[in-house]
């Protein structure tokens, strides 16, 4: 069968690379936007994650995994005696000040546990180790405190919350959301340095499950016996820790929107080609029909020309997308292009496009039949 | 059995508030074979009448028939299926597509009139190679001359042995000596394959050639 739709949009390569490079654009404009909202939101529970316990109990009511409040350190142990639990730890989170050598200060969000070892968390330590912390005022940095805190490495003094530190190890990759750095300290040693608010208490109990409890079971006895406590499976805490700054940051709608906007400029471009192409080849669709063919016929030539630039531009909006994770990782910034988001830009990408031919569809069906006898 | 067969034939439009009547009651026959020039001056009607013998438009009364088949405006799938069965068109601007070689030109035709595969090949290499394009079947429109356009348009019209072909000033924009060749063949492939074929056109080199002339006048045929 000859595909007068492919030869023809092939025929005039220029207008055919105006289109897909339209469709393209907007390919790359959501995949980055996308990819950096998804970056953004994995940053913020990346450490649930990493942490890999199968319940969190939290204070009441806590909004997220940031933004957390403190409760007594001795409830660890009501949670310790509950049935089905291998291991439980508590778990401080809390802001802190380093000092600047500029005298500035910036803030960094410290983790501190007993021992992380059992918990795999930090799971990147790019220099030193996390054993040393407990013995004495030690802490970890992520590399990515360079950026805010200066060039730093193992050995060096930081001060924070006025008590000079000695950096003993780095750790990669540890981010959250507001892209504020992460540290590692030992338990007490986060006590000492924030003793108003964090004596005697603790952010998180950390609760591992022996192997077959039935997770269910063992959260509603935590629930019963910490009745002023939460208690989350790490995918549920997760979930509401990302929703929380979807709905109350302007994240979700910024990314809402540029998406809207890719999306829009994809529309017009190949609506917009796909349509003076249609005016421009209006005889040729006459003579399709003069020469038997149908509306029907027209429809599926312009629908196939749709597909086609959209295929196209995917790919070539594609790319572009995966080729900018490095650069955009050197602005510490993940780029995460997951299989589900490329298959949502894919299956959106066929559809506006298809739906941009809707306008040269209505055209075609009100052509004026004595048009190909016109000079 | 008239291949054409189109009595008192009326067709109006609007034009906003104003209905014009292009057509007021033409008639005409085309017998198997026979070929008739149409003529008329600018205005007269004879596109529309054309575009409704080629069941391209319907009428707004009167009768038509296309090989025995009564066509009706209110049946825009019958006029396709008519259109489809019975009709080749030639065009005065030839109405190739430029991003189509010769052979996929005439292909193309036959794949829409349900002619697929390799017998579609088959078939349209046979019809370029009747109108001496058998050496010029690879090329795109833009490198053929007037003439060889026109021969891969009747070509075209040939596909699926139409009983009726309409051509609309095929010579118009073709040189003397080519316009010649190209009639010869036209009429020489209607005549002896028992084609009808309508040929409007303002050409004297198409009354020499057709058994009759009919002339259009304010959407009537004249006596």
């Amino acid at each position: 069968m000859v595909d007068l739709g492919l030869k023809t949009l092939l025929y005039d390569k220029v207008r055919f690379l105006i289109t897909v490079s339209g469709v393209a654009f907007a390919v790359t404009l959501v995949l980055v936007q996308g990819g950096l909202f998804v970056g953004l939101l994995d940053n913020s529970t990346i450490t649930i994650e990493k942490f890999g316990a199968d319940l969190w109990v939290t204070s009441k009511n806590s909004p997220n995994l940031d933004f957390v409040h403190q409760f007594p350190e001795s409830n660890l142990y009501r949670a310790r005696s509950v049935p089905g639990i291998e291991r439980a730890d508590n778990l401080i989170l809390s802001f802190m000040q380093v000092a600047l050598p500029s005298g500035a200060e910036e803030t960094t969000v410290v983790y501190a546990m007993e021992d992380f070892g059992d918990w795999g968390v930090p799971w990147l330590v790019s220099a030193g180790s996390t054993a040393a912390l407990s013995s004495g005022p030690f802490v970890l940095f992520d590399e990515s405190a360079a950026r805010r805190f200066g060039a730093f490495e193992v050995g060096d003094y930081r001060e924070v919350n006025g008590r000079r530190l000695r950096v003993v190890g780095k750790t990669s990759g540890a981010k959250s959301f507001t892209t504020t750095p992460l540290a590692f300290m030992d338990y007490h040693r986060a006590q000492e340095l924030q003793p108003d608010l964090l004596s005697g208490k603790t952010s998180y109990i950390l609760v591992k499950l022996e192997p077959g409890a039935d997770v269910n079971a063992v959260k509603a006895e935590l629930e019963r016996r910490l009745p002023y406590n939460d208690v989350y499976t790490a995918k549920a805490w997760a979930a509401r820790s990302r929703e929380y700054w979807v709905a109350n940051t302007g994240i979700g709608f910024n990314a809402f929107l540029t998406v809207f906007l890719g999306c829009l400029v994809g529309v017009v471009v190949v609506a917009q080609t796909l349509y003076t192409s249609t005016m421009e080849h209006l005889k040729e669709f006459g003579t399709v029909k003069a020469i038997g063919g149908s509306n029907l016929d027209i429809y599926k030539m312009l629908a196939q020309q749709a597909s086609i630039a959209a295929v196209v531009g995917f790919v070539l909006g594609y790319v572009p997308a995966q080729l900018l994770k490095p650069v955009i990782a050197r602005a510490d910034l993940k780029l995460i292009i997951q299989p589900e988001l490329t298959a949502m830009v894919f299956v959106g990408t066929v559809i506006l496009c298809l739906l941009s031919a809707l306008v040269s569809f209505r055209k075609v069906a009100g052509i004026d039949p004595a048009l190909v006898f016109r000079s | 059995m008239h291949s054409v067969l189109a009595e008192d034939v009326t067709k109006t439009f609007r034009e906003g508030k104003d209905t014009v009547s292009v057509l007021r009651g033409a008639s005409l026959h085309l017998e198997r074979g026979e070929v008739v020039a149409l003529e008329g001056p600018s205005g007269s009607g004879k596109t529309t009448f054309l575009s409704i013998l080629g069941c391209l438009l319907g009428a707004s009364s009167g009768r038509v028939s296309i090989a025995g088949e009564a066509i009706s405006a209110a049946r825009p799938a019958l006029l396709q299926a008519v259109r489809r069965r019975h009709i080749g068109f030639v065009f005065q601007q030839f109405n190739l597509f430029p991003a189509l070689s010769a052979l996929e030109n005439v292909e193309y035709a036959l794949n829409l009139k349900g002619v697929g595969g390799p017998e579609a090949g088959r078939q349209a290499r046979a019809l370029l190679e009747r109108v001496g394009m058998g050496d010029r079947m690879r090329f795109l429109p833009r490198d053929l001359s007037g003439g060889q356009k026109q021969r891969v348009a009747i070509a075209r019209a040939l596909v699926a042995s139409p009983s009726v072909i309409l051509a609309d000033e095929p010579t118009a924009n073709l040189d003397s000596s080519v316009a010649g060749q190209v009639l010869e063949l036209f009429t020489e492939l209607a005549r002896r394959e028992e084609r009808s074929l309508l040929i409007v056109t303002h050409d004297p080199r198409v009354r020499r050639v057709a058994d009759r002339v009919v002339n259009i006048v304010d959407g009537r045929i004249a006596a």
